[in-house]
C-alpha cells in the first residue's frame, strides 16, 4: 500500500514538476510570470484531444500537443512579450493575466464547455505488478516523463554550449550581449520550449485527469506554489518543490484530509517566513 | 555624533573584502574613505549604513552598539545616507519629496489627520532644504524631469531632509561633468558646517577638497590615515593608486 | 509600478459627477436599473479597497475576493447563527477582515511585487476552496435567507430598492472619504513613496512593513464592507463570491479606472460592471472581449480613464 501511495505521490509530483520547470524557466530568464501558463497547460490538453479524436492515436497527440503549444507561446512572444520585455514587472504581470482570459473564452468557443477524457494508449493501460500490487502503467509513464524531461534539461543547461548561453543570459544579460550572444533568440527558444513544457504537462496528465475548462485555473496555483516554495528560476528548486508540494499534499490528503489543503499553505508560508527568495536561487 | 568602527571584518566565501578596519568620527568634522577599485569601500559603506552585516567586528553610534539595527533603525538614530545610483522618488515633485522626507523628522508619519501637503511646518522645511541644496527653482518639478546634476542634489536634499546628525554619502559625484562636480563639493562644504559626514569617494581631489580626515583602503586593509595635504605627500598611497 | 499623478482636486471633482450620476439614476430608474446602482456602489466600494494597497505599498493583490467573502460570510453567519443584527453584522465584518488581513499581512507584505501576486492568488484560491467544501458555510450551496438591516427607526426601509441602494451609495461615499483622508495623509504619502522606492523610504526612517501592513488591513476591512452589503443586497451568499475571477474582475476595474486614483476604481467599477453586463447579454465570448481590452489598456492607457480625463482637461482647461 506504502508503494502504492508513493508512487501516486512521485507521480503528481512529476506533473507538477513539468508544469512548474516551465514556469521557472520563463520567470527565470524573462522575469516574467507567466500566469497564462495554466492556459497552455490547458491549450495542450484540448489540442492533444482533437488530435486524438482525429487521428486515434495517442501518441500523436502525445508528440504533437507540445509543439502546437510551444508555436502558440512563440506567437505569443512575438505578438506581446517581445515589445514589453523593458516595461514594468508588474505590467508584464498584468498581461499576462489578460491572456488567462482570452485563453479561457477561446477553448470554450473552440471545444465547447463539456468535459471530455482521452484513454491512454492501449501498450500503456495495463497495470503492472510491482510487489505483489497492480499498478497502472500510464502513471509510470507519467513519472518516467518527468525524469525524462528533467535529466535532458539538466544535461542541455549544464553541459551543452547553449545551455551556457542560456545560463549567461539569465545571470547577466548585458555581458552575455557583449559576448555575442543573442540574447533576444535565446529568450524566444527558451519561452517556446517553456510553453511547450506546459502543453507537454497537459497532454500527458490528460488521461488521468481529463479535459475541461476550468483545468486552467486549478494547476496554476499549485504551479505558483510549487515555484514560490522552489525558488524562481532555478530548475533545481522546481524539482525540490513539486516533490514537497507534491508528497505533501498526496499524503496529506490520504492520512489528513482535512488538513490537507492547509498544509501546503503552511508549508508556504514557512517557506515565505524564513527563505523568502525560496528554497532555491537561481 | 560619535561612530565607531572596531575591528570590521567581511568575507564572501574565501576572499576577504575587509580586514580589521577601524574608523573614528567624532564633532562635525567630514571623513573621507577612499582607495582604488575593489578595496572594500563599498561593502564598508554598506555595512556601515547597516545594508549588510559585517562578520566580525562593531559598529558604535554614540556608544550605542548598533550591529543588529536595520537600516531603518540606523536611520531613525540619526545616520543618514544618499546612494551612489540615484534612488528618488520619481513621482513626486521636489517639494513633495522633501517633505515627505521631513515628515519622518517631525515624527507624524502614522498621523491620519492632516494631509501632508497641508502641514505648514513641513512646507517650510522642505523649502528651507531646497534652498539649502539649490533646487528652490525646481520645487514643482517632477523629480524624473530633473537633469542628471540636480537630481543628484535632490538625492542629497532627502539624505538632509530627516535632519540626520550624521550623514553617509556614497560617491556623491559619480557620474558627473566637472561644472556639476564643482556645484556639488560646494554644497557638500556647506553642509559639512552643519553635519558629521562620511564620504566614501573614487575621486581623490573630491576629498581633498571636503575631508578633514581621510582613510586608505587598499584590498581589505586599512592602510593609511591622515590629513589630506599628508595623504597627498604619502608615497604609499600613490603607490597603491598608480601601482608605482 | 506607476500610478495616476496626484491631483486630490481632480480626484473629488470626478468623484462628486460619478456620484450624483449614481443617485440620478437611483432616483429615476426602475427595479432593475436601482439593483444595477447598488452593485455598482458596491463595486466601487471592491475596487477602492484594490486600489488602495496597489497604488500605496505597491501591492497588486490577485486575491482579494477572498475579503469579500470573508465580509460575507461574517455576515451571513453572525445574522443568521448568532442573531446578531444586520446593521451591526457589517460593522463586524469590517473588523474581522482587518484582523485575519493583519495576520496574513505579518507574512506577506514585505514580498516582492511579484512573489506577493503570486501568494494572493494562491491564498484566494485556498480560500475559494475551503468556502466551497465547508458545511459550516453552506458549501456549493451558500447561505440563504440574509436580512437587511432595519433602519425603519429612523423611517427608512431598506428592503425598498431605492432606499437600499442609497444606503448602498452612502456607505461608497464613507469608504471614499476615509481613504482619500489617508491617502493625503503623511502615512498614505509614506506609502505612496513604498511603491515608488522602497529602500528609500527605509534609508529616511519609514516603518516600512508597519506602513504596509496597517494599508493591507484597511484595504480588507473595506473589502469586507463591500462583500457584507453585497450579500445584503442578494440575501444570500454563493461561494462564486469568492472565485478568482472576481478578484481578476476588481483588478481590471482599477487599471481601467486609472491606479492610485481613488474616484477611478468608482469610473473603473462602473465602466466595467456595465460593459460586462451588457456584453454577456449579447455574446457568449465576453469574457475574450474583456480579457482583450484589459490588455489594450494596459498596453497603451497606463493611467486609465482617469488619466484620459486629465488630459482632456488640460487641453482644454
Amino acid at each position: 500500500m506504502l508503494l502504492i501511495q508513493f508512487l501516486n505521490a512521485l507521480q503528481f509530483s512529476m506533473t507538477l514538476f513539468l508544469l512548474a520547470v516551465g514556469l521557472t524557466i520563463i520567470f527565470g530568464l524573462m522575469k516574467i510570470v507567466n500566469l497564462a501558463h495554466g492556459s497552455l497547460y490547458m491549450i495542450g490538453a484540448y489540442v492533444g484531444l482533437s488530435i486524438w479524436s482525429y487521428c486515434d492515436s495517442f501518441w500523436l497527440a502525445f508528440i504533437f500537443a507540445p509543439l502546437v503549444t510551444a508555436l502558440v507561446g512563440a506567437f505569443l512572444y512575438f505578438v506581446l512579450f517581445r515589445h514589453i520585455q523593458n516595461a514594468d514587472p508588474m505590467r508584464q504581470v498584468l498581461l499576462t493575466f489578460g491572456l488567462i482570459y482570452i485563453g479561457l473564452d477561446s477553448v470554450r468557443m473552440i471545444w465547447g464547455t463539456m468535459s471530455h477524457s482521452i484513454s491512454a494508449p492501449d501498450v500503456l493501460s495495463n497495470s503492472i505488478i510491482l510487489i505483489s500490487e497492480p499498478y497502472p502503467s500510464y502513471r509510470l509513464f507519467v513519472i518516467f516523463v518527468g525524469f525524462f524531461v528533467l535529466i535532458c534539461l539538466y544535461f542541455i543547461l549544464e553541459k551543452t554550449i547553449i545551455g551556457a548561453k542560456v545560463r549567461a543570459s539569465v545571470d547577466d544579460p548585458e555581458t552575455a550581449k557583449l559576448l555575442k550572444i543573442n540574447t533576444d533568440k535565446i529568450l524566444f527558444y527558451t519561452f517556446s520550449l517553456g510553453c511547450g513544457l506546459a502543453g507537454l504537462a497537459g497532454i500527458t496528465v490528460a488521461p488521468i485527469l481529463g479535459v475541461e475548462p476550468g483545468m486552467d485555473m486549478e494547476v496554476l496555483v499549485l504551479t505558483l506554489i510549487v515555484v514560490v516554495v522552489g525558488g524562481p528560476g532555478s530548475l533545481k528548486g522546481a524539482l525540490i518543490g513539486a516533490l514537497l508540494i507534491g508528497f505533501v499534499d498526496s499524503f496529506g490528503k490520504v492520512y489528513m484530509p482535512q488538513l490537507a489543503q492547509i498544509i501546503i499553505y503552511a508549508v508556504m508560508a514557512l517557506t515565505l517566513l524564513f527563505r523568502p527568495d525560496g528554497l532555491y536561487k537561481r | 555624533m560619535k561612530l565607531e568602527i572596531n575591528n570590521i571584518s567581511k568575507s564572501y566565501g574565501s576572499v576577504n573584502v575587509l580586514e580589521n578596519i577601524n574608523i573614528f568620527s567624532d564633532k562635525k568634522e567630514c571623513i573621507g574613505i577612499i582607495g582604488p577599485n575593489g578595496a572594500g569601500k563599498s561593502t564598508l559603506f554598506k555595512i556601515i549604513s547597516g545594508i549588510i552585516k559585517q562578520d566580525n567586528g562593531l559598529v558604535e553610534f554614540n556608544k550605542k552598539n548598533i550591529n543588529n539595527y536595520s537600516v531603518e533603525q540606523r536611520s531613525r538614530l540619526g545616520i543618514s545616507q544618499s546612494f551612489q545610483k540615484n534612488s528618488l522618488f520619481l513621482e513626486m515633485t521636489v517639494k513633495e519629496s522633501l517633505m515627505l522626507a521631513s515628515s519622518h523628522k517631525y515624527k507624524i508619519s502614522f498621523n491620519l489627520f492632516k494631509p501632508l501637503i497641508a502641514n505648514n511646518l513641513i512646507i517650510k522645511n522642505a523649502i528651507k532644504i531646497a534652498k539649502d541644496i539649490g533646487l528652490e527653482d525646481y520645487l514643482e518639478v517632477k523629480s524624473e524631469f530633473l537633469a542628471y546634476g540636480l537630481q543628484r542634489q535632490l538625492e542629497l536634499g532627502i539624505a538632509i531632509a530627516c535632519s540626520p546628525k550624521l550623514l553617509l554619502l556614497d560617491e556623491p559625484t559619480a557620474g558627473m561633468s566637472p561644472a556639476e562636480t564643482k556645484d556639488i563639493i560646494k554644497l557638500i562644504k556647506k553642509l559639512s558646517k552643519d553635519y558629521s559626514i562620511i564620504i566614501v569617494e573614487h575621486d581623490m581631489e573630491v576629498i581633498y577638497n571636503l575631508a578633514n580626515n581621510i582613510y586608505v583602503l587598499d584590498r581589505g586593509r586599512l592602510v593609511f590615515e591622515g590629513s589630506p595635504s599628508a595623504v597627498k605627500k604619502s608615497k604609499l598611497v600613490q603607490k597603491i593608486y598608480l601601482g608605482i | 509600478m506607476r500610478a495616476v499623478n496626484y491631483n486630490p482636486k481632480l480626484r473629488l471633482q470626478i468623484m462628486i459627477i460619478l456620484v450624483s450620476l449614481l443617485v440620478i439614476f437611483n432616483i429615476f430608474g426602475g427595479y432593475f436599473t436601482r439593483f444595477f446602482i447598488a452593485e455598482i456602489a458596491i463595486l466601487s466600494i471592491f475596487a477602492i479597497s484594490l486600489d488602495f494597497i496597489a497604488s500605496r505599498g505597491g501591492m497588486v493583490s490577485l486575491g482579494h475576493a477572498m475579503f469579500l467573502g470573508i465580509g460575507a460570510y461574517s455576515t451571513a453567519i453572525l445574522s443568521i447563527n448568532y442573531g446578531i443584527p444586520p446593521f451591526y453584522t457589517t460593522f463586524l465584518s469590517i473588523i474581522i477582515g482587518l484582523l485575519i488581513a493583519l495576520f496574513i499581512g505579518y507574512f506577506i507584505v514585505l514580498l516582492d511585487g511579484i512573489f506577493f501576486i503570486m501568494v494572493t492568488l494562491a491564498l484566494g484560491e485556498m480560500f475559494h476552496a475551503w468556502v466551497f467544501t465547508s458545511e459550516l458555510l453552506g458549501g456549493s450551496d451558500g447561505i440563504p435567507g440574509i436580512m437587511r438591516p432595519s433602519l425603519t427607526f429612523i423611517g427608512f426601509d431598506l428592503n425598498e430598492p431605492l432606499i437600499f441602494s442609497f444606503y448602498s451609495i452612502f456607505w461608497l461615499i464613507i469608504a471614499y472619504y476615509f481613504i482619500a483622508k489617508i491617502t493625503d495623509a503623511p502615512l498614505g504619502r509614506n506609502l505612496d513613496a513604498i511603491r515608488q522606492n522602497t529602500s528609500r523610504v527605509s534609508a529616511i526612517g519609514g516603518y516600512t512593513k508597519a506602513y504596509k501592513a496597517i494599508a493591507f488591513s484597511i484595504s480588507a476591512g473595506i473589502a469586507s464592507l463591500a462583500g457584507s452589503l453585497y450579500v445584503q443586497l442578494n440575501g444570500f451568499i454563493s461561494p462564486e463570491l469568492t472565485h478568482w475571477t472576481v478578484s481578476g474582475e476588481g483588478l481590471i476595474m482599477i487599471i481601467v479606472g486609472g491606479i492610485g486614483s481613488v474616484s477611478g476604481a468608482i469610473l473603473g467599477a462602473s465602466v466595467v460592471h456595465i460593459i460586462q453586463h451588457e456584453l454577456s447579454n449579447i455574446i457568449s465570448w465576453w469574457m475574450f472581449i474583456i480579457g482583450f481590452g484589459f490588455i489594450l489598456v494596459v498596453l497603451f492607457m497606463q493611467d486609465g480613464l482617469w488619466g484620459l480625463i486629465e488630459r482632456i482637461k488640460k487641453k482644454f482647461g
